[in-house]
């Protein structure tokens, strides 16, 4: 946690309630919504076919009966809705937004690029249980939703995408207020803040972040140890699995060159993906050429070079959130072999990303004394 | 319009033709599309070899143009020119060393060749992709800025000023003169420095194409050299002031060590334990006295305060001190003065001397492991001696002759004009032996302390050296061309991340608000392909090398 | 009558050599079919020049990893190929090509086409886990006998347009109970006949079977009928399109693997369908709640327009979708109602205009009123 978080929390605010998770964070926003510190609320919400969830700015609270900001599944990945809103601009609706600590994580990314803006928004997290794999979800919607609120009730994580279940940052702030529901004891929640604009929202709602909240960091610590362990093994694992460009190629063998993966990525910010534009467009006599040498080609050909590009381009950023392996129609584990190349990256640079805005990607910033060990690599 | 290459290998009288088998590269390169007319000859680069090639473009209406020789530094401007001559824009050409690469690297002939045939398709293949790009022309600005108005700043201003070149002097603190106007007397002729600065100093107001600006700091220089496009920064005001010159002199001086960093010294512990700026300020007033007010009657100069921790010499530090043993013999007739030192720095034909003639009571300790130590209400030395005996000395004074390091501003600096930081962490020139007052930043020059610790002579050298540089390449009248292989952003595709800004060497790309995308200023871009790499979608793209120029030419050099 | 060509070999064997010697006599320097490409079974089409490589080469394969009819676009679109090149292909995938041509994003020249009557392919997760190998004799089973194999995609299942329209080559498939002994390939053009050359066989005059494939085209037709009645139930109205596609997240996949969408840079990704601050603010402020990111009907139906006119019913779209919208249905359902709307086949013949960009002075009289 010491690596994870910024300037350790140590006060907030200890809320009592009689409602569950997600009926408490819609009473928040109700409440907040009514001192009109918030104009508008951005937080998952049920379609009206009842068989998704897709985030949606609310005006109107009564709209808020459907919300689910717990939501079984990431639909949408939050940072991109936040990005789809304010990339031009800021708005100037007050809008406090709930999700994820990934999808913060990835908006906090996408606002060093500035595809964001963050300046009327208010990004609330909460910890985190993981969500499901947006196929099992679909194959019964309604069993999901019960089959996803027992898991969460008994901190079982196995229904969870593969990514989730070894996820260590589950309760990373990185935003500006978070609600923590571990180490709660029953009937309370506690809210902390992370920023300036976190405390006045606080202070214009009348709550004082007063309390001690020892016992939210302490259980959250040893979740992350638990979590860090798991995820430590998983990556070792994968790594035999995947080390060796025959190996490489193999698991990238079923791959249909459909860049899902790209689209629905967070960070994947570019209006024409390098690998969809005119640069990867070949003639036929290099297309032919090509072959030649070989005798046979994959066509088309370039599979590996796109997940390699995709990833020397994304990697210090990536978040582990896992929509690329949901979004990906040949069940190929792309969140788990890129959550596990980004970790040895970010590691490099001793950098965590979405951790703070102050920041800056590593790959923009220039430093005379740095990676000696790359100096003498063999 | 069909295209027709010619392509043209020379022998490089033999220097090529005897270890690479020219007939086997025309044949295998003549059956390749578009290529018109493959052929040899003695030297290309020789009058005759160029009316050659213009010719035969005219003869065969060639399009473009491929000549396999020597290396582009060489002659790539030559074969342009004749490509300009005989009609055809000289970007749709391209040279290939098979001198330097080739014929040049390898005695084996096969080999050689293979390599020759390759490049040399390697560029007909690229040549076919190349777009005709248009030089540009602009008359340099004569005008030059002066950063520091030190002994440096000053004496570079008065060489260069002149009724058609403006000199405008940044100075950063209220007044001009710099360091030397702290000092009572110079090494080694014990002149007064007033006499030495303030006749600068009155020459240099006395001219009005000199431009002062006092309490002012540089806040950006974008350009390149004939066209630098400079903002400066008075403290008191709010807009900075603007104005355009062809050169930049930096001439910004240096610190003094701070002797804290070095407690054995018993520095800012211990009252009377002073700095060698201190003691010239003191000396200056007029009493060389204590913090009591009394008169010293033993003082100690130590010798190479913090040369180890910057591990260099800062070279002026031992004549100094031996002027500080002047002045306090001049001053104080019974004073007893020791100077503890582990070497004596004594270059030069005067230095020498300088030494030798010091009078009076004075002694030359040669130790080491110094402290400083109070006893008794003195200042008490500890030291060892040559032989490693220890030993210790009271004293009632002791100036600290410390090192000379770069102004904490240094670094900021460095990155507003794009300068490197060398040794020391002064500002790098180009080279020590080939150019020693340019940097590699083309039109901006270093002088004076503020690249190397220095003494006054050694910077009037510098100051005279880099005005006559200017002097010479910056004259009115001169042309210069901007660089025609830019950088270009696409507009749609760029989704204003400012990636490219970040890694931009030479801040020409700035970011519209408006379109929220980033831009190009291709008048003063160089070129680098820093954001060509470094944009992820390949908005950012260099003129010459496009992405399919360097893959088609990639793709056939590894068929 | 056509002139065929019966060779008496098994299919999976015979096809091969036949390629094998395409190549081995210089008819052609790369052969484009389905291959394994690995020892897990992965399955991808390929560019192969070297006749050993056309080995593990399955060009009859009941799976689609890509459309081929953009790949052959991609092989040729910054030009014609200066080189013979032979592409084994499904009917959809080459009226797809077609559909691209007459956009001017390929040619035809200097390659020889090979289809065949087409007995539909698997949903591409079923590779995943190698379920289609477990299937493979079942499904030839089905073919064999004219029938409609179960599990393959949605849109197979309702595709009557399995008879290859401008193949050089047809390879006779369905309903042939003899394909392990002998097959027969119908020589259609003279470019075909020249390819025809190179491999011994009894030379035929033969067309296909009528009577069995007019059968067949009637169980894929009532299959078809199943599944556009049951989206019509789904997609009624306004309300009815917004559940349809309430799980859309925007991922655009169904366009970049559609062989008709060739766009550079998509619409529903240009800066036209980036969104400012204030759009979402008055539309809020309008109706409450609007969804975040926006436009996801919008690009639906925008696709649907786009396409329409041109979707040849590949069914790529349904495998590659994330959430399971049966989006090869309902594009499919839609294309063939404006099709009908101007007795337009797609990829039918290259040198039928687009409907989209021909003016007729008379038409649509009936909307006039």
């Amino acid at each position: 946690m010491s690596k994870v978080e910024g300037t350790p929390i140590t006060k907030g605010a200890i809320i009592s309630t009689k409602l569950n998770t997600n009926e408490s964070i819609i009473e928040f926003l109700k409440k907040a919504m009514d001192k009109k510190v918030f104009d508008a609320v951005l937080v998952p919400v049920r379609v009206p076919a009842g068989d998704s969830f897709a985030y949606v700015l609310i005006e109107d609270k009564s709209l808020l009966k459907d919300a689910a900001p717990l939501s079984p599944i990431m639909s949408v990945q939050g940072a991109k809705a936040i990005s789809g809103m304010t990339k031009l601009g800021k708005g100037n609706m007050k809008i406090g937004a709930v999700m994820r600590p990934c999808e913060i994580r990835a908006t906090v990314e996408l606002t060093k690029i500035n595809q964001t803006n963050l300046e009327n928004i208010t990004l609330i997290s909460m910890d985190c249980p993981g969500v499901m794999p947006i196929s099992d979800f679909l194959k019964d919607p309604e069993k999901s939703m019960k089959i996803y609120e027992d898991a969460v009730k008994r901190s079982d994580d196995k229904i969870m995408r593969p990514v989730c279940q070894i996820c260590d940052k589950s309760s990373m702030v990185s935003g500006d207020l978070h609600i923590g529901t571990l180490g709660a004891k029953k009937g309370t929640f506690f809210i902390v803040s992370n920023s300036q604009k976190g405390n006045e929202v606080m202070n214009k709602l009348g709550i004082e972040l007063k309390d001690n909240v020892d016992d939210w960091r302490n259980k959250v610590q040893d979740v992350f140890e638990e979590k860090h362990k798991k995820r430590e093994k998983s990556h070792k694992d994968l790594k035999a699995k995947t080390t060796g460009l025959d190996n490489l190629i193999n698991t990238f063998s079923k791959c249909i060159n459909c860049h899902n993966c790209m689209k629905v990525c967070p960070i994947c910010y570019c209006r024409l993906c390098y690998f969809d534009s005119d640069k990867v467009k070949h003639t036929s006599e290099d297309y032919l050429d090509q072959a030649e040498r070989k005798g046979s080609i994959r066509f088309l050909p370039d599979t590996l070079l796109f997940h390699m590009g995709r990833m020397m381009h994304m990697s210090l950023s990536c978040v582990s959130c896992g929509s690329c392996e949901d979004a990906c129609p040949m069940s190929i584990p792309v969140a788990q072999i890129f959550s596990m190349v980004a970790d040895e990256t970010q590691d490099l640079f001793d950098y965590v990303s979405g951790r703070s805005l102050d920041e800056p990607i590593p790959l923009v910033g220039y430093k005379e004394d740095e990676l000696h060990e790359m100096e003498d690599a063999k | 319009m069909t295209m027709k290459i010619g392509v043209y290998i020379c022998e490089c009288g033999p220097n090529i033709s005897e270890k690479v088998d020219i007939d086997k590269v025309i044949d295998a390169v003549s059956s390749m599309s578009d290529v018109a007319v493959v052929d040899r000859y003695k030297l290309l680069c020789s009058s005759d070899g160029k009316k050659f090639l213009e010719e035969e473009i005219k003869k065969h209406g060639l399009t473009h143009l491929v000549v396999s020789a020597c290396s582009p530094k060489q002659h790539e401007k030559t074969f342009m020119e004749v490509c300009e001559n005989a009609g055809i824009n000289p970007y749709l050409f391209q040279i290939v060393n098979i001198r330097e690469q080739c014929a040049w690297i390898t005695e084996d002939k096969d080999e050689a060749t293979e390599k020759a045939i390759r490049l040399t398709k390697a560029a007909i293949r690229r040549v076919r992709y190349h777009a005709p790009l248009e030089k540009k022309e602009i008359e340099c600005n004569t005008d030059v800025l002066v950063i520091g108005g030190g002994i440096a700043g000053i004496e570079a201003s008065l060489q260069l000023v002149s009724a058609n070149r403006k000199v405008y002097l940044v100075e950063k603190t209220q007044s001009i003169g710099g360091l030397l106007t702290n000092f009572e007397k110079t090494f080694p002729d014990m002149q007064p420095s007033s006499a030495l600065i303030n006749q600068k100093i009155q020459s240099l107001n006395n001219n009005e194409n000199i431009k002062v600006f006092t309490d002012s700091e540089v806040e950006e220089v974008l350009g390149f050299f004939g066209n630098f496009e400079i903002k400066v920064k008075k403290k008191a005001e709010e807009e900075p002031i603007e104005f355009d010159v062809g050169a930049v002199v930096v001439a910004t001086g240096s610190n003094i060590f701070d002797p804290k960093k070095t407690p054995q010294y018993g520095y800012g512990k211990f009252d009377n334990v002073i700095n060698s700026l201190e003691f010239e300020k003191m000396n200056l007033s007029g009493k060389i006295s204590l913090k009591n007010g009394k008169i010293p009657k033993s003082v100690a100069i130590i010798h190479c305060v913090g040369r180890n921790e910057k591990k260099y010499c800062s070279e002026i530090c031992c004549m100094y001190s031996l002027k500080f043993v002047r002045y306090l013999t001049n001053k104080i007739p019974d004073v007893k003065v020791s100077n503890f030192y582990s070497d004596l720095c004594l270059p030069g034909k005067s230095y020498q001397k300088f030494y030798e003639q010091t009078k009076g009571n004075t002694d030359f300790v040669r130790s080491m492991d110094v402290k400083i130590t109070e006893k008794d209400g003195k200042l008490n030395i500890e030291y060892k001696d040559e032989t490693g005996k220890k030993s210790d000395l009271s004293v009632d004074m002791v100036i600290l002759s410390s090192a000379i390091e770069p102004t904490s501003d240094a670094s900021k600096l460095a990155e507003i004009i794009g300068m490197s930081q060398g040794d020391g962490g002064f500002f790098a020139e180009e080279h020590e032996k080939l150019g020693p007052v340019s940097t590699s930043t083309e039109g901006v020059y270093v002088v004076g302390s503020s690249q190397d610790p220095k003494s006054i002579s050694e910077t009037m050298v510098q100051s005279e050296a880099a005005a006559g540089e200017i002097l010479s390449s910056l004259v009115p009248g001169k042309k210069i061309e901007p660089e025609v292989k830019v950088s270009h952003i696409s507009e749609s595709l760029c989704t204003g991340c400012k990636t490219c800004l970040s890694v931009c060497s030479y801040g020409v790309i700035t970011f519209n608000e408006e379109k929220k995308i980033s831009v190009v200023n291709e008048a003063i871009c160089r070129g680098c392909g820093n954001c060509a790499a470094a944009c992820p979608s390949g908005a950012a793209t260099i003129k010459h090398f496009t992405f399919d120029q360097i893959y088609q030419e990639l793709m056939e050099a590894v068929k | 009558m056509t002139k065929a060509l019966k060779i008496n070999k098994n299919i999976e064997q015979g096809i091969l050599e036949f390629l094998k010697l395409l190549l081995k006599n210089g008819k052609v320097k790369g052969v484009f079919t389905l291959k394994k490409i690995n020892d897990e079974g992965s399955i991808a089409y390929s560019l192969i020049t070297e006749p050993e490589e056309l080995n593990n080469a399955v060009p009859f394969y009941p799976l689609m990893p890509v459309n081929a009819g953009k790949l052959l676009s991609r092989f040729t679109l910054k030009g014609s190929t200066k080189e013979p090149v032979v592409a084994v292909v499904k009917p959809c995938e080459l009226r797809g090509f077609v559909e691209l041509i007459k956009r001017e994003q390929g040619s035809l020249e200097n390659l020889f086409i090979i289809s065949s009557t087409c007995g539909g392919v698997y949903p591409t997760n079923m590779a995943v886990d190698g379920t289609i190998e477990k299937n493979l004799s079942k499904y030839w089973d089905a073919v064999k006998k004219a029938e409609i194999p179960a599990e393959i995609r949605p849109a197979c299942k309702g595709c009557v347009e399995f008879i290859p329209y401008t193949a050089d080559i047809t390879v006779d498939l369905i309903g042939k109970k003899d394909i392990d002994k002998q097959f027969t390939m119908l020589l259609n053009t003279k470019k075909g006949e020249e390819l025809a050359e190179v491999i011994k066989g009894e030379f035929l005059e033969k067309d296909l079977d009528k009577e069995t494939l007019d059968k067949f085209r009637d169980k894929r037709k009532a299959e078809e009928k199943k599944l556009f009645e049951k989206i019509d139930s789904e997609m009624k109205g306004i309300s009815g399109l917004v559940d349809i596609f309430g799980k859309c997240i925007g991922c655009h996949g169904c366009m970049r693997v559609c062989p008709i969408c060739y766009c550079k840079l998509c619409e529903f990704e240009s800066p036209d369908s980036e969104y400012s601050p204030s759009s979402y603010e008055s539309e809020v402020k309008k109706r409450g709640g609007v969804r975040v990111p926006q436009g996801v009907l919008y690009y639906q139906l925008g696709r649907l327009t786009h396409v329409g006119i041109s979707c040849v019913g590949c069914g790529a779209c349904d495998d590659v979708c994330p959430v399971d919208i049966p989006l090869a249905t309902i594009f499919k359902k839609v294309g063939e109602s404006v099709q009908k709307m101007f007795n337009y086949i797609p990829g039918k013949d290259v040198d039928e205009p687009l409907p989209l960009v021909t003016f007729e002075k008379e038409e649509f009289s009936e909307v006039e009123k």
